[in-house]
Parts: C-alpha cells; sequence; structure tokens
C-alpha cells in the first residue's frame, strides 16, 4: 500500500483504520464531502484525473480499492 | 376512444393483461416488439400525437450516441502508439470535440422540456417584472401541450448519453433496444427514472415469463392498488378542502392536512412504484427501486435516500458530483481544507453543488415558485445539518448522549418527519402566500375547538375514514419495522404453502374491496408525480 495515500486518507479521518477497512462508503465512514476532499488531494498528490465515472462506492469502499484506481488511471493517463 | 389517464384505471389494466397474455404466448423475439408496441399505445392513449416527442428523443439519443462512440473510435485509432505528450495533446482535442456534441444533446433534449414546461412560467414572471417597472410592453404568453412523462424519459436520455461520453457503457447500435428502455409503459409515466444499465438488455432480451415472477409481481401490484385506494384517494376529499380554501380552517387542521398530504403522497407515489416494479417483475425485468421507508429517517440529507431514490441517485452523479470535482471546485476544496479544515473545507465546495441540486430538483417538479421554494427549503435544511454536524457532535459527546441509542433516534424521526410535513405543505399549496399563511397558523391559530365540537369529522372525512386511515397507517407502520430488521415479507410469504399464499391475497383484495375509496362521494386522487 502506497504511504501516500494513507496520509491522505488519515488526514481526512484520523479514526478509521484504512489499511483494514474494506466497508468505507458502505459504512459511511466516507460521505460526500469526504469524497469531494479525497478527490481534490489524490489528484495533487499523483497527478491523475478522477473522472466522475470512477467515483462509486466499488472504487472507494477500501484503500486497496483507492490505489488500484489510482495505478490504473496513472497507466491511461 | 382508448384512453388511460392513471394507472389505476380499468384501461390500464386491460392493457397490462393483453400485454402480460401475448407475452406469455408469443416466442422470445415477437415478445420485445409485444413490449414496445403496448408502450406506444399506452403513450398514445394518454398524449396522442406528443408520441412524436418520444420518437423524436429516442432517435436523436440513438444518433448522438453513436457519434459520441465513432469520435472515441476516431481519437483511440489516433493516439496509438503516440508519445505521452502528443497523446495528451491529441486526447484534448477530441474531448473538446465530444464536449460540444454534449452541448448539443443538453440543448436538444433538456432545451425541449424547458421549452414545453417552463416557457409559460418564465414568460409570466417576465410580464410581472414589466409590469412592476411601469412598461407597457408584454411578453405573449404560450401554452404547450407536454407529452407525458417528459420529465423523466428526459433524464433517462441525459443519462445515457452521458454514460456514453463518459465511456462507462458503448453507445447502443440497436435502434429497438434504445427504444425499449426510452419507453417502457409501465414506468414512462412516474418512473422509477432508469439507466440504460439496469434496464436495456433485460427488456431487449425479454424473458420467459415464469410463474413466481408473476406471482411475486401480482402482489406487489395489490400492495400498491391498497396504498392508492384505501390511503391516497381516502385522504383527497379533506386535502382538496383543505389546501383549496386554508383560510376557513384554524392550526390544528391545516397541521393535520399538512401530515395527511405528507402520507397521501407517499401513498400515491409508492403505491404507483409498488404497481410499476410489480408489472414489470411479471415480465421478468428488475426495475430499480424508489423508495426505502422513508419515514424512517433521521436526517433530511437521509430522507432524500430513501424517497425517489432514482431521482436522488441522478442529481448525484450528473450535477453533483460534476459540479463539486469541476476544476475550479477541486482548487477551491485544497484551499479551503488547509484553512477550514476536513469538514468545513469541503462544505463550500459541498454546498455550491448542493445549491445546483436542490434549484433543479425543485424546478424539475413543476414550473412554479412554490417548488423552487421547495427546493431551497431543503437546501438549507441539510446546508444547516451540515455546518451543525461537529457542534452537535462536540454537545452530545459533552453531555454524554448515545446519537445511535434508540431514544435519541426516535427524536430525530420525528423532528425530520415534521420538517418534511412542512416542505411538503409548500409542495402542495400552489400560492406560496398562502403557503405560509398556513405556516402562520400553525403556530397562531392552534385550537383543538372542531374535535371538541365534532366539525372536524365535517371536513371531508368522517370517523369511519379516519380509523381506515389510522389502521392502514399502523398496517403501513409494522412492515416498515420488519423490513427495517431486514425481514422479507413477500419472500417469506412465498415460502408458505400455496393455500396460506391465497388467503394473504384474497384478504388483501377484500380489504381493498371493502376499504378502499371509490364510487359516489369520493374524489379520486390524479397521479400526482405524472404532473411533474
Amino acid at each position: 500500500m502506497d504511504e501516500r495515500l494513507l496520509e491522505i486518507l488519515e488526514d481526512i479521518n484520523p479514526e478509521v483504520d484504512f489499511e483494514s477497512c474494506t466497508t468505507l462508503i458502505d459504512d459511511h465512514l466516507l460521505d460526500s464531502l469526504s469524497i469531494i476532499s479525497l478527490v481534490a488531494e489524490i489528484e495533487e498528490e499523483f497527478d491523475i484525473t478522477i473522472p466522475t465515472v470512477e467515483i462509486i462506492p466499488e472504487n472507494f469502499n477500501s484503500a486497496e480499492k483507492l490505489w488500484e484506481m489510482i495505478t490504473r488511471l496513472a497507466e491511461e493517463d | 376512444m382508448f384512453s388511460i389517464t392513471t394507472y389505476f384505471s380499468a384501461e390500464a389494466l386491460l392493457l397490462l393483461l393483453v400485454t402480460v397474455v401475448l407475452y406469455a404466448c408469443l416466442p422470445q423475439k415477437a415478445r420485445r416488439y409485444v413490449l414496445l408496441l403496448s408502450s406506444y399505445i399506452f403513450f398514445f392513449s394518454i398524449s396522442g400525437k406528443l408520441l412524436a416527442f418520444l420518437l423524436f428523443s429516442t432517435l436523436s439519443v440513438h444518433h448522438i450516441g453513436l457519434w459520441l462512440s465513432t469520435v472515441q473510435n476516431e481519437c483511440s485509432i489516433s493516439t496509438k502508439g503516440l508519445e505521452r505528450d502528443k497523446r495528451k495533446a491529441l486526447n484534448a482535442v477530441y474531448q473538446k470535440k465530444q464536449r460540444r456534441i454534449m452541448t448539443f444533446a443538453c440543448i436538444l433534449h433538456i432545451g425541449l422540456l424547458v421549452l414545453l414546461k417552463y416557457t409559460p412560467f418564465f414568460s409570466q414572471n417576465i410580464n410581472a417584472l414589466l409590469g412592476l417597472l411601469g412598461l407597457q410592453f408584454r411578453i405573449p404568453v404560450p401554452k404547450f401541450l407536454i407529452p407525458i412523462g417528459i420529465s423523466f424519459y428526459t433524464l433517462q436520455a441525459v443519462a445515457y448519453l452521458f454514460d456514453v461520453y463518459r465511456k462507462k457503457i458503448p453507445a447502443d447500435k440497436n435502434l429497438l433496444r434504445l427504444a425499449l428502455f426510452m419507453s417502457f409503459f409501465p414506468q414512462l409515466m412516474e418512473g422509477p427514472i432508469c439507466r440504460y444499465s439496469d434496464t436495456a438488455e433485460a427488456l431487449y432480451e425479454a424473458p420467459k415469463m415464469r410463474y413466481d415472477n408473476f406471482v411475486l409481481g401480482a402482489q406487489r401490484i395489490l400492495f400498491g392498488v391498497m396504498k392508492k385506494l384505501v390511503i391516497a384517494d381516502r385522504l383527497n376529499l379533506l386535502i382538496q378542502n383543505v389546501y383549496g380554501e386554508p383560510t376557513k380552517y384554524d392550526g390544528f387542521v391545516i397541521a393535520l392536512s399538512a401530515v395527511g398530504y405528507t402520507f397521501q403522497l407517499y401513498a400515491d407515489f409508492s403505491g404507483t412504484m409498488d404497481l410499476v416494479i410489480g408489472a414489470a417483475q411479471m415480465f421478468g425485468i428488475n426495475l430499480p427501486e424508489n423508495f426505502k421507508r422513508p419515514f424512517f429517517s433521521t436526517t433530511i440529507s437521509e430522507f432524500w435516500k430513501r424517497w425517489h431514490i432514482t431521482l436522488g441517485t441522478w442529481f448525484k452523479d450528473y450535477i453533483f458530483f460534476p459540479v463539486s470535482m469541476s476544476k475550479p471546485m477541486k482548487k477551491l476544496t485544497t484551499k479551503a481544507r488547509k484553512k477550514l479544515g476536513n469538514h468545513y473545507g469541503p462544505l463550500i465546495a459541498g454546498s455550491v453543488s448542493l445549491f445546483c441540486v436542490w434549484f433543479c430538483n425543485g424546478l424539475w417538479h413543476g414550473a412554479g415558485w412554490n417548488y423552487i421554494f421547495f427546493g431551497m427549503y431543503h437546501f438549507l435544511l441539510i446546508l444547516s445539518g451540515n455546518i451543525t454536524e461537529p457542534v452537535v457532535v462536540k454537545i452530545t459527546q459533552k453531555l454524554k448522549i448515545n446519537r445511535s441509542a434508540f431514544p435519541y433516534r426516535c427524536v430525530q424521526i420525528i423532528r425530520t418527519f415534521i420538517l418534511v410535513c412542512f416542505g411538503e405543505m409548500f409542495f402542495r399549496q400552489e400560492s406560496l402566500k398562502l403557503g405560509f399563511k398556513m405556516f402562520g397558523k400553525i403556530f397562531t391559530d392552534f385550537t383543538l375547538k372542531t374535535l371538541k365540537d365534532g366539525s372536524f369529522f365535517k371536513f371531508g372525512l368522517d370517523r369511519h375514514d379516519y380509523l381506515i386511515i389510522i389502521v392502514s397507517a399502523a398496517l403501513l407502520f409494522i412492515i416498515g419495522i420488519l423490513q427495517e430488521k431486514g425481514i422479507c415479507i413477500r419472500s417469506s410469504i412465498a415460502k408458505k404453502n400455496i393455500a396460506v399464499q391465497f388467503a394473504i391475497f384474497y384478504a388483501l383484495i377484500l380489504f381493498i374491496i371493502i376499504f378502499g375509496a371509490y364510487g359516489a362521494g369520493y374524489v379520486p386522487l390524479d397521479p400526482i408525480y405524472a404532473g411533474f
């Protein structure tokens, strides 16, 4: 897991164990406002663009899924 | 002439029955044509020649989808093997081309909706403004006939095009499949607002009719008819009287009719959704749910995730996230987070998006100031909830109040329900001025006088009517609690032996026949959401 991503996530919500949690959206640990922050931070940090079509629960439910999306978008870019 | 005014009419039922029989008898290839033909007959029997609008939208969506697809294909061929910088530059050129197509598509489809639905409202307001400025000049106020379901199928059309544009789905070359998606008759009048990926393939496949689907669908239809005939139609006389001349009534009657209207709207719309989803299930088509026990919501925000769900998710996917993820908003969020922290930082961009969502939501429901007020009312409620959330968390922590405890949640549920009832009161009352008068009377003229002298039972509903409504509400409440606990009632019934299943079926039919508000002395409620 990428440390930079974990740092961003922990900064947004320090009370969640992002390394193990796989239900970030389903359990409402990330709400719409957190997603707005998260997308802005990830785009800045990893120099990618996250299109709105990617904003689906499957991509945001865990740090691992987020990382998969980031690497995929970076390759496609 | 064969004419349909509502789903709950003999003609609509006849069309459904004939379609079911033909669908069950014919081979797969013919079944999809049966569905399309029934859909167009349904539309024609309500809107007549305005069917041309639906046909135009279908053809246009088909063509624009393919146009986008051609540009996307050209882009991937031209950029293949290029270096990153060159590829990016060329991608940007094609992106611009696609954006121009989407702008054209939005002007065409949303423009048509705006022209037919909102031009009279805008013209009237411009004329009022000209009058205020003392000018004699007036612009003509046109009167258009609006094709049934245009607000619903336009959203489906726009969603399809955006999904193709975002490469979420490929453009459909098959005009028949797209026509079925745009016009499937059970959902045409009041939704649910479906996505192409939800229904198009299943409609085209036209699966074989199955006994279990037929029975489950029929059960659901009956449940919807119960909600409509027993609750919504029964409440209609009281609601019509009080909302027609609210100044005649005291605060207690107005408060009760505000609660009654909220309940009527729920019974009418969710009952229609039961009928729609049940009818589709008979053909083996699963439509998305539009309601999830909204009166159990603890916040307004949660309420809108449980009421007219498909409209909410449409606004979230095609307005909220695109606005909040736009470049200026992202920059704003990053800057604001550094200064205002994790909660209030993204709240600024979130609030701008929320405003857009609720302004559109209000206007979508109708061209009137009461609808715009309704949208802004919910925007402010959700915004204030977001602003005060950290403070509420701190206070409850200090007071050692468990926010997930049952009593706290009960208070939240009651508060949310009251706020919803106020919002729906303005929604129903076409005159905003009268809406405020009704609101004021609840607090300044609240008396139980009419209840004591018995005149309360002469405003449209008698004791017998109230008793039926209360029993039906209790029934829905119990069913709601069971569903909240994860118990699926229809599946439980399906597991019982056939005698028990039929006994429940007949009990429900008898309940509708005995307690339904139909015939002399009753005024059936016009389908509320079909007017939007």
